[in-house]
């Protein structure tokens, strides 16, 4: 008999409007529209959350761990760095 | 508390209306909680869970109003009283059988449930009317659940189809004891409390024959001047309190632990 696994979704979560979506787990689904459903029973049922958004593990491009030089750094670049001054986590609206 | 009731309805026909509404959430709460650590997959056991929890939320929701109209305490209702004095269909008490079935009795329950609560909204009788408000967000989502697996489950391969069809066969019948007419629903009806379980039933038939029939399932109906009529028959007799074994059961393996310790503080 075949694999009958589900194929995995990845689970983005949103805590509040304009938060950025963050990584929060992956579920097993048949598709797109139970994904969803399922991450909500995962991740949704306790975090506060107002936003959902599932993506196919395999269409996620990603870097391989053993590739160290598609982050290799030659030359010290740290005056690239904004050190010098701080940034305030909000701004003054906010 | 004092809760405000409509005219021309007695107190001991809402409590039994209402003892009805909790009794079928708490029995159908626990037979799905059954599937804690054997669901088919890891999300099913989770969510399986959760609808658990949601259910037996809606039972004390209901239980509490009961309470309020003057009925004993949640707690003693649910894991106090004897089997022979619960009020739910026969449909909820059957085993979980295979996940099949487990999926079609859930989306024939939640169906049912969101119809009534519709109904509800436009009840006579207040608290019923926020109440039904209340829960039915929690309703639209268990049907997004169970109805997506009946349609993806239904025709997915030769074996889910046969064991899906297997599951309707069994739980249709069984199904339409949701529907039993209760003690005193002239009166409920009259006054406007609750449309009754005539109109419940053809909504709820309009709203599964469909559903069912278009995930390839076959269903005693046939259809007659744009509504269906029923081909087999009703599988009642909960809510006069004649019950199956496995409520007998269910009631002793769920009030077990409360009663080996009667009156303990957890």
């Amino acid at each position: 008999m075949s694999d009958t696994q589900w194929e995995t979704y990845e689970v983005f979560h949103q805590a509040r409007r304009g938060d950025p979506h963050e990584h929060v787990g992956s579920v097993h689904a048949p598709d797109p529209e139970m994904a969803l459903q399922l991450a909500r029973d995962q991740f949704a049922r306790r975090l506060k959350c107002v936003s959902i958004w599932v993506a196919r593990s395999r269409d996620i491009t990603m870097t391989d761990y053993q590739d160290e030089s598609f982050f290799a750094q030659s030359t010290d670049k740290s005056y690239r760095d904004p050190k010098a001054f701080d940034a305030p986590a909000k701004t003054e609206s906010e | 508390m004092t809760v405000q009731i409509p005219q021309n309805v007695s107190q001991e026909t809402l409590k039994r209306f209402i003892l009805t509404l909790a009794d079928d959430e708490l029995v159908l709460g626990h037979r799905d909680s059954e599937w804690t650590g054997y669901g088919p997959i890891l999300e099913e056991d989770i969510a399986f869970s959760n609808i658990a929890q949601d259910e037996l939320g809606h039972s004390l929701v209901w239980f509490t109003l009961y309470h309020e109209l003057g009925g004993d305490h949640p707690d003693s209702m649910g894991f106090a009283r004897e089997w022979s004095d619960f009020t739910c269909c026969r449909f909820v008490a059957y085993p979980k059988g295979d996940f099949a079935y487990t999926v079609v009795r859930q989306f024939l329950f939640d169906v049912a449930e969101e119809e009534r609560l519709k109904m509800l909204m436009d009840s006579a009788f207040p608290s019923v009317r926020e109440i039904a408000e209340k829960l039915s967000r929690e309703e639209a989502y268990h049907i997004l659940h169970s109805q997506g697996l009946v349609e993806r489950l239904g025709d997915a391969t030769e074996e889910s189809h046969q064991r899906m069809q297997q599951a309707v066969d069994a739980a249709f019948p069984q199904a339409l004891g949701m529907f039993e007419t209760i003690d005193g629903e002239k009166e409920l009806v009259a006054a406007r409390v609750f449309a009754g379980n005539d109109i419940l039933k053809s909504e709820w038939l309009k709203r599964v024959i469909p559903v069912l029939e278009g995930a390839t399932l076959k269903v005693p109906v046939r259809s007659a001047n744009g509504s269906y009529v029923v081909t087999c028959a009703a599988d009642e007799g909960g809510r006069k309190q004649n019950h199956t074994e496995h409520l007998r059961q269910l009631v002793a393996d769920m009030q077990s632990v409360y009663r080996s310790i009667p009156g303990a503080k957890w």
